[in-house]
């Protein structure tokens, strides 16, 4: 598949320079147009691997922001982003549409740029182009507090309803536990980006490996179309390094074929087996999903026939549908073989359900506060028998 | 953040002087060579080292009752101010509002000057700009005497509302009882100029003082927002040169991290202990933190010693100790720094013990006042 990918606010660039990273470091070629969107230019100075002429400053000359954010504040967020909304029409018209298959926004839902000018961009996006918008959500997790859960509820929302599929990430299942600040956002989009971009970057490797079962990016298309919110499991498995593969193959030791089949047809259904129960993106009850994508990545010798149709067989069972495609995504000379699985369409997702509440404790209380404002501040700076007159 | 800074009275000026004095060497700017000082004398003077002469501004110099000063007068500094205020507003020219986010008005509120023109002045400003108008003041310590309070106490009343927000420092908790009386206040004034700088400035960050989370202009904006009165909470730990030398180790050799729990945990304690230090105890103006609306809490130091979960529990500390949900929390990296620092600002605050025995002291001054005025002047 071909994406134009589009990061918007601090943690959506984040993951896109991530992305664009993971894709140079295993040669592939997922994300043919990248862009970065903000409102703090600082933020803006961070990514990488976006170039320069690819991230877009909005709002530097709105009076709430200046290029200095939003804030963390949503409705600013969406205010700066449609005030500026013809200047992002204008980077999108360098997207080349007729080379690329979907449209990809990423963006942290708990802040004030990407939850609240997200949607606007995806607004626009839809506008411009027929291609698919799909969104790569960063749900803020329990700790970070009331006002991102509340940002974050609101925004899953205007996402979910504008995009054709909404790939969500878990801050919460995903906190590792022992890290400085830095390395924690770090290890998160580094997974992130190895999950999404080995999903979706499948059938575009290059001309030579034709995949076995290939794909092309109607399929992907197709998996994504059940719109809802989806999940990512991942599960990846060393194999036979390069130089007993080339003994083996110069041995010609034909003799254990069927024996090598069988165990790495096991080998692909207990990977896909591994990957779909690993702690998914976004936890969820698995068998709810109601269309699947798996795609296998690795060296074109280990993907057996058996082991796919098994392995699909098994996600059919345990997903109850019977809209599970398996592809792969040969890849000549790696070490490593990999399964992705896209659970599309997902309910049942506890963590959803705790943001909202805590959006809706977070809203009461929020409202309950500005109504006693102006009381209190008067009460603060009157006398208890209001003797004191004010100098002016 | 860029702030104008203007400095009203004899104190305000200090302050910005003090504010000046602590920018310059850390090279951390915030108010970019937009500053002004306004005091009302009858000789004009150049008292302040960091303050340019041209940017000293005296007024009431031709009125008659002003001597030394509007002396504690705070009706006669109103007066004043409205009189020049063409004079002002020629000085404010000078100020380029364009690349600021918004104006300091730094101002003792106990002083005749500080407490009545820098509210005319608070006022002027937000009919001038469309930035906020913030508002640093000093309330005067309690043996600073009854007059004092009266007068802080009527100045709150005006300049509060009037400003998007008043950030104050309590002379009372800082200004020690002993030394000598210029170097006490001078001492309170250095730390009142390095919480000012420390929240407001940051340096200008090269690619690796990018933090994950930076603070913005537009985070203390809207923490700010509510208005009222808000108070700065800072505390600083020393890295003691072994951890110190540990960590530089550790970040020297890639893929060493996580193995040493204890350190780490540690690490973490030592955040949430140290953003608790400067909650509870180092406020400049102490109040009950349960009545916050707002908080923001800025994590300095470097990389390598600002733990995530230490950070993360330190937020939620502090989101449970305010009650309140909108609690922002950034991480400004300093590599190469030795020490950890936490900055916390609670915005609008509304329980605050010293505010109400202020007022109580300004309310028996004026009873005793018109009581001594009935005595002289029997009808």
């Amino acid at each position: 598949m071909k994406l134009a990918t589009i990061g918007v606010g601090n943690a959506g660039s984040k993951i896109v320079d991530r992305m664009v990273e993971f894709e140079s470091e295993t040669n592939r070629n997922l994300c043919r147009h990248v862009h970065a969107i903000n409102t703090a230019r600082t933020d803006l100075a961070k990514p990488e691997y976006i170039p320069e002429e690819q991230r877009v400053l909005v709002g530097d000359t709105n009076q709430k922001s200046k290029g200095h954010g939003v804030g963390g504040d949503v409705e600013v967020g969406a205010e700066v982003m449609s005030a500026d909304i013809d200047e992002i029409r204008r980077a999108f018209d360098d997207i080349e549409i007729h080379n690329v298959d979907a449209i990809l926004v990423a963006a942290g839902l708990g802040g004030g740029t990407g939850s609240g000018g997200g949607p606007v961009v995806i607004d626009a996006l839809q506008d411009m182009y027929d291609e698919p918008v799909y969104a790569l959500g960063v749900l803020p997790g329990e700790y970070e507090g009331g006002r991102p859960a509340l940002n974050g509820a609101r925004s899953l929302q205007s996402f979910v309803n504008k995009v054709d599929n909404f790939i969500a990430f878990d801050n919460d299942a995903w906190r590792a536990r022992e890290q400085t600040i830095e390395e924690g956002y770090e290890e998160m989009n580094r997974e992130l980006a190895s999950r999404i971009v080995t999903l979706l970057a499948a059938g575009e490797t290059d001309e030579t490996d034709v995949a076995e079962n290939a794909m092309d990016s109607s399929d992907i298309i197709r998996t994504l179309a059940a719109e809802g919110v989806s999940s990512m499991g991942y599960a990846a498995t060393a194999v036979d390094t390069q130089p007993e593969g080339l003994l083996d193959r110069w041995g010609g030791g034909t003799d254990d074929d069927s024996l090598d089949d069988a165990s790495q047809a096991t080998k692909i259904k207990s990977l896909v087996r591994r990957a779909t129960n690993s702690r998914l993106t976004l936890p969820c009850g698995v068998s709810t999903a109601e269309r699947v994508l798996v795609v296998l990545s690795g060296p074109p010798g280990e993907f057996s026939r058996k082991g796919i149709e098994s392995a699909r067989q098994w996600l059919e069972d345990e997903t109850d549908t019977v809209e599970v495609l398996v592809g792969d995504d040969p890849r000549e000379g790696s070490s490593r073989l990999a399964a992705a699985v896209l659970l599309s369409n997902v309910s049942g997702a506890q963590r959803i359900e705790t943001l909202q509440n805590q959006a809706v404790d977070a809203q009461e209380q929020i409202a309950e506060q500005e109504a006693a404002r102006e009381a209190k501040i008067e009460n603060l700076i009157t006398d208890e028998n209001d003797d004191i007159d004010p100098v002016v | 953040m860029r702030l104008a800074l203007i400095g009203v009275g004899g104190a305000g000026g200090r302050v910005v002087d003090a504010i000046r004095a602590v920018e310059a060497p850390e090279c951390r700017q915030l108010c970019d060579g937009n500053v002004l000082t306004v005091d009302i004398s009858r000789t004009g003077s150049d008292e302040h080292d960091h303050v340019p002469r041209e940017r000293q501004v005296t007024v009431g110099d031709t009125r008659r009752g002003v001597e030394d000063g509007a002396a504690g007068d705070q009706d006669l500094a109103v007066d004043v101010v409205r009189a020049d205020a063409p004079e002002i507003r020629r000085a404010l020219d000078s100020i380029t509002m364009r690349d600021l986010n918004g104006v300091l008005v730094v101002a003792g509120l106990g002083g005749g000057t500080g407490g009545g023109a820098g509210a005319v002045l608070v006022e002027r400003l937000q009919q001038l700009y469309d930035d906020p108008v913030y508002v640093l003041g000093v309330l005067p310590a309690a043996d600073e005497g009854g007059h004092a309070a009266l007068n802080a106490a009527r100045s709150l009343r005006s300049v509060v509302p009037a400003a998007d927000s008043t950030l104050l420092f309590d002379n009372d908790l800082w200004v020690g009882p002993d030394a000598d009386t210029d170097e006490r206040y001078a001492r309170a004034n250095r730390e009142l100029a390095a919480r000012t700088v420390a929240l407001f400035a940051r340096s200008d960050p090269g690619p690796r003082s990018i933090g994950a989370n930076t603070i913005d202009s537009s985070d203390i904006v809207r923490t700010l927002s509510p208005g009222g009165v808000a108070s700065v909470g800072r505390a600083t730990t020393e890295l003691d040169t072994g951890g110190g030398l540990l960590s530089l180790l550790r970040s020297l050799l890639p893929g060493s991290h996580g193995g040493d729990d204890s350190d780490e945990r540690t690490d973490a304690g030592k955040i949430q202990r140290l953003v608790g230090r400067a909650t509870n105890s180092r406020l400049t103006l102490p109040c009950e933190v349960s009545s916050v609306e707002r908080a923001l809490v800025v994590l300095s130091g470097p990389p390598d010693e600002l733990s995530r979960r230490g950070f993360e529990s330190a937020r939620r500390w502090l989101e449970d100790e305010t009650d309140t949900v909108e609690v922002l929390a950034g991480d400004d990296p300093r590599p190469g720094s030795s020490t950890v620092a936490a900055t916390v600002l609670l915005s609008n605050v509304t329980a605050v013990p010293r505010i109400d025995s202020m007022q109580r002291q300004a309310v028996d001054h004026e009873r005793t006042d018109e009581t001594l005025r009935a005595v002289d002047e029997p009808d």
